[in-house]
């Protein structure tokens, strides 16, 4: 500018000064305005094509971080009922139909299933997509062959996906390519919002003009003006506030961005892009979602009819929401579906038969999202431990938990079933119950399934993992295990006595049994069986507090325990989380493995970014785990949990412990089969009384849950230093098989008693009774 | 029944302490080597008599049980334990052999992962703890891959290759992990089978 500024050049000073006429100063000044605006025109420019490029090379979206359930393997030997299989399936939103043509088809039969898989990919390895033939012999498969005939020694589904870790502006929406679109999707949306898409620059007067043209002829609104160019830049890069500036700005940066990519490249951020409903305070955006929000099913999966819907729903989508104003969006597809065949891009047969179709969309939104939200909560606390919020609401992360959904819907059965029951059996005096309950593979120590209160579908409290109630005789495994570290042995002789303690408050705690009763002298595995609280309150505080709590911890427990006596009988409130850990570990012989519900993190292209592998620590040993299993297993057969049996399979070999706390206010029950360990809790909110105990109340729901679980037994594994020796129960004196009176128990080997009684084995030729009549005559 | 013959015992034990001992029997009060605190545990009472006749036990003082006749004895006679090993699904060896493929082809990540999912199916095969802590071992998480050894140790119990191809492991681990004594632990445990 300062160039035209110049002083005027030697020469012309000799000349006289002639003075420019109005016109040209005018022309002068016009010019350097000009300059002015172009310079700025420019300058605004390059900043507006700056912030398109930026954008649109950039991430483009936040797109929530999706979390996925455990996939479904399928092998050779699987114990896996059609019921189940089917469930699952159709949790994955397959569809039921005669002749499974495309992926996402099942058909259905007496004893085998031909699925076409959807394929996924996993961070481990792709699983392509397939067509296989499953056979069942009963509740097991068979057999699995592809569509060559070939055997397939395992396979696995898709992972159902259960939730999505959203950001603030509540903006979901699953990514797809353009690629992976159906065809009449692209066709379909530039016939109804641009048809002359592919050939203008980002602004077509033509488009104006024929939409004007159109909407005139159809004597109503059809089509809009805007290019989907202009549409997107609309969505993606201005506010939504209707201002003449943010018109203005429109059309140079639709332009802009038709300079710098391709038609596809443009179609595909509109595909994601676009708003197409609404679902609470969850906006729908893109197509992918739409798909799986309208129909519950992928969108490569949808036809021609949904597709049309789909497209005309742009437009708006709530005017046209299929759910709410069916007719209306009926109307609207079918206009999309003429256009497309007026224009020759389907054809007669095509339009007749899609014209045919109902709307097809799925009542609720998609069945599982949201069908777990005590699970979700604890996947996302597990998270927050490692991630941002904002990295989880916006980064595409893709979260692989361990959630078994079969397991979770027997669990969520089992409590309804056993709290109907208790309120039948105590009528009033069993209303307002809550209920928590925590599933577990004991093998693995993955969490299969959790529930965080009666209404399973409820994002509020998640008493699995906040209510802190006082565990009661839960707390006898640490306390029996402690002292059997000691050098206690199941044969130990306590004393079921009243005692009192005296506290340093000046109070003194005088436990007492549940029978208000004594009983005298009791081995010790019987006192655990049975539950006896003087006794095992005796052997506490002869082990020691200390030691009581220190076993806790190496169990599992996490929190700080005060030292009160009053904690030998489970005074110490904990969640069943977290007795969930402790149980493990003595479920898992003394190892102890965190609960896992995460299995793998990674970010949306699938790279792993953090993976929480099998770890475990061995704590206590496992010969003194395994006495305290077998103490655990006659609670069972014989003890407090005896009535689990009038249901279960005697060879299930189940073990657990009841639990009750102080007034009962809570009741409990922890106990583990081979491949399933389940704590439940039931009480109330308010604290009240229940009208039962542990035993008749938390264990009912334990055991209809392992009735619906079919789990396997609980083999109690031997370890190199046990021994089997008989004893006999009432003095614990070595005992032998032939003798009354006697039981077998486990001993840490060398530690079994040595002296016998006698039952005239020594005298092998005499039978017993003749021996034992002659002797006393 | 089982009273009327404790009763009996009682009644037994009494004379026991006048007459000689029919059978020679030592004190029937178990000895116990260890020291354990009070109330010493183990400490056998004959009986509890409901009489009220506190019955002590001194001296030598036999117990005296009636035999079981065959059939109740055969009842409750417990059969050996279980034996656990199970024929390995397909499913589980394909999933070892394509570990061992990439454990071999040094992608030991992946083999960990495929033997997780094996480990899921077929949670008490030995043979899968044998790799996956092996893999640990080749990744250098030595006191992981120890425990998952140890792990496999407690579910192959009887079955003595398994059981003596983990202890060897076990040894291995701990070798390379620099515990000297371990390792040699291990290895006569291994020795054993």
């Amino acid at each position: 500018m300062s160039k035209k500024r110049t002083p005027p050049s030697k020469g012309r000073r000799t000349r006289r000064p002639k003075q420019p006429s109005r016109m040209v100063r005018l022309f002068r000044w016009l010019l350097k305005l000009g300059l002015v605006l172009t310079v700025m025109v420019g300058v605004g420019l390059i900043y507006l094509d700056a912030q398109v490029r930026s954008k649109f090379e950039g991430k483009r979206w936040a797109v929530p971080a999706k979390v996925y359930a455990r996939p479904l393997e399928l092998y050779p030997g699987q114990r896996l009922s059609r019921d189940e299989l089917k469930q699952e399936l159709k949790g994955l939103h397959y569809r039921f139909v005669r002749n499974a043509g495309q992926p996402g088809a099942v058909e259905w039969a007496s004893s085998r299933a031909r699925i076409r898989t959807r394929g996924f990919n996993f961070p481990d390895g792709a699983e392509p997509a397939r067509n296989m033939l499953l056979t069942f012999s009963g509740d097991t498969i068979n057999d699995i062959r592809d569509a060559e005939g070939r055997r397939l020694p395992l396979v696995r589904l898709e992972p159902m996906l259960i939730g999505g870790i959203y950001p603030k502006s509540n903006e979901d929406r699953d990514l797809i390519k353009l690629s992976e679109a159906p065809s009449h999707l692209a066709r379909a949306l530039v016939a109804v919002e641009d048809q002359a898409f592919y050939d203008h620059w980002g602004v077509s007067f033509k488009g104006i003009a024929r939409a004007m043209w159109v909407n005139v002829r159809a004597g109503r609104f059809v089509q809009g003006g805007s290019t989907l160019t202009q549409q997107l830049i609309k969505n993606f890069y201005l506010t939504s506030e209707r201002t003449l500036s943010r018109k203005l700005l429109e059309l140079p940066m639709a332009m802009l961005l038709e300079l710098h990519y391709s038609k596809d490249e443009i179609l595909e951020a509109y595909l994601n892009e676009v708003y197409l409903g609404q679902s609470g305070n969850r906006a729908i955006h893109g197509f992918g979602l739409a798909s799986q929000y309208y129909f519950a099913r992928p969108v490569q999966e949808l036809d021609l009819h949904q597709v049309a819907l789909l497209a005309g729903m742009v437009k708006g989508p709530s005017w046209y929401d299929p759910r709410r104003h069916p007719e209306r969006a009926l109307e609207r597809r079918n206009l999309v579906l003429k256009m497309l065949y007026d224009q020759k891009q389907i054809s007669q047969t095509e339009y007749d038969s899609a014209r045919q179709r109902g709307l097809e969309v799925v009542k609720q939104r998609s069945l599982h999202k949201g069908a777990f939200p005590a699970y979700l909560d604890l996947v996302k606390r597990k998270l927050r431990e490692e991630y941002r919020d904002e990295d989880l609401s916006t980064e595409g992360l893709r979260v692989f938990t361990a959630l078994d959904p079969l397991v979770q819907t027997r669990a969520e059965a089992a409590l309804d079933t056993g709290i109907q029951g208790l309120e039948k059996r105590y009528g009033k005096r069993a209303s307002g119950l809550e209920a928590s309950m925590v599933v577990t593979d004991p093998q693995t120590g993955e969490v299969l399934a959790l529930i965080g209160g009666r209404d399973t579908r409820y994002q509020g409290f998640n008493r699995a993992l906040d209510a802190l109630r006082p565990i009661g005789s839960l707390v006898k495994p640490a306390v029996y295990l402690a002292a059997l570290e000691r050098g206690y042995t199941l044969n130990s002789m306590l004393e079921d006595e009243p005692l009192s303690v005296k506290l340093p408050g000046g109070n003194v705690w005088k436990p007492q049994n549940f029978d208000r009763r004594s009983h005298g002298l009791v081995p010790l595995h019987r006192s655990l069986a049975l539950s006896y609280n003087q006794s095992t309150a005796r052997l506490g505080m002869d082990v020691g507090v200390d030691r009581v709590i220190d076993m806790l911890q190496r169990l599992g427990a996490e929190r700080e325990l005060k030292p009160y006596p009053s904690l030998l009988l489970g005074a110490q409130a904990l969640s069943p989380l977290e007795l969930a850990s402790i149980y493990q570990t003595i479920a898992a012989n003394g190892f102890r493995m965190p609960l896992r519900v995460i299995r793998r993190v990674t970010d949306a292209e699938g790279a792993e970014l953090s993976r929480y592998p099998f770890s475990l620590k061995q704590q206590v040993k496992p010969e003194v785990v395994h006495l305290l299993q077998y103490a655990l297993q006659e609670a069972g057969r014989e003890g407090t949990a005896r009535s689990a049996y009038s249901v279960l399979p005697q060879n299930l070999n189940l073990a657990g412990k009841t639990g009750t706390s102080n007034d009962q206010r809570d009741s409990w029950f922890a106990g583990f089969t081979g491949d399933r360990l389940a704590v439940v809790w039931l009480g109330r909110d308010d604290n009240s009384q229940l009208p039962f105990t542990g035993g008749s109340g938390a264990l009912r729901v334990w055991t209809e849950l392992m009735r619906r679980e079919r789990p396997e037994p609980f083999i109690a594994t031997r370890p190199a230093g046990i021994e089997y020796v008989w004893v006999d129960e009432a003095t614990g004196l070595r005992s032998d098989a032939r003798c009354e009176g006697s039981r077998q128990l486990p001993f840490v080997t060398g530690t079994a008693p040595r002296d016998k009684v006698d039952c005239g084995l020594d005298r092998p030729v005499e039978r017993s009774l003749d021996w034992f009549r002659n002797w006393f005559n | 029944m089982k009273k009327v013959y404790m009763m009996l015992g009682v009644a037994l034990v009494m004379t026991g302490c006048a007459a000689p001992n029919p059978y020679g029997y030592k004190t029937p009060v178990e000895d116990r080597s260890r020291t354990s605190p009070s109330p010493s545990p183990g400490t056998a009472v004959p009986v509890e008599s409901e009489s009220g006749v506190k019955v002590t036990p001194i001296g030598e003082m036999p117990v005296i049980r009636a035999q079981r006749d065959e059939q109740a004895a055969a009842r409750v006679q417990q059969s050996a334990e279980p034996v656990l090993s199970q024929p390995q699904s397909p499913a589980v060896i394909a999933l070892l052999e394509t570990a061992r493929q990439d454990s071999s082809g040094g992608d030991l990540r992946m083999a960990q992962s495929r033997l997780e999912r094996a480990q899921r199916i077929a949670p008490r095969d030995p043979e899968v703890y044998v790799q996956l802590a092996d893999v640990q071992r080749r990744q250098g998480q030595f006191l992981q891959a120890e425990q998952v050894a140890l792990k496999g140790v407690s579910v192959a119990s009887g079955q003595s290759g398994a059981l003596r191809r983990l202890w060897n492991l076990v040894a291995d681990i701990r070798q390379e992990a620099g515990n000297e004594a371990g390792a040699r632990e291990a290895r006569q445990k291994a020795a054993a089978y």
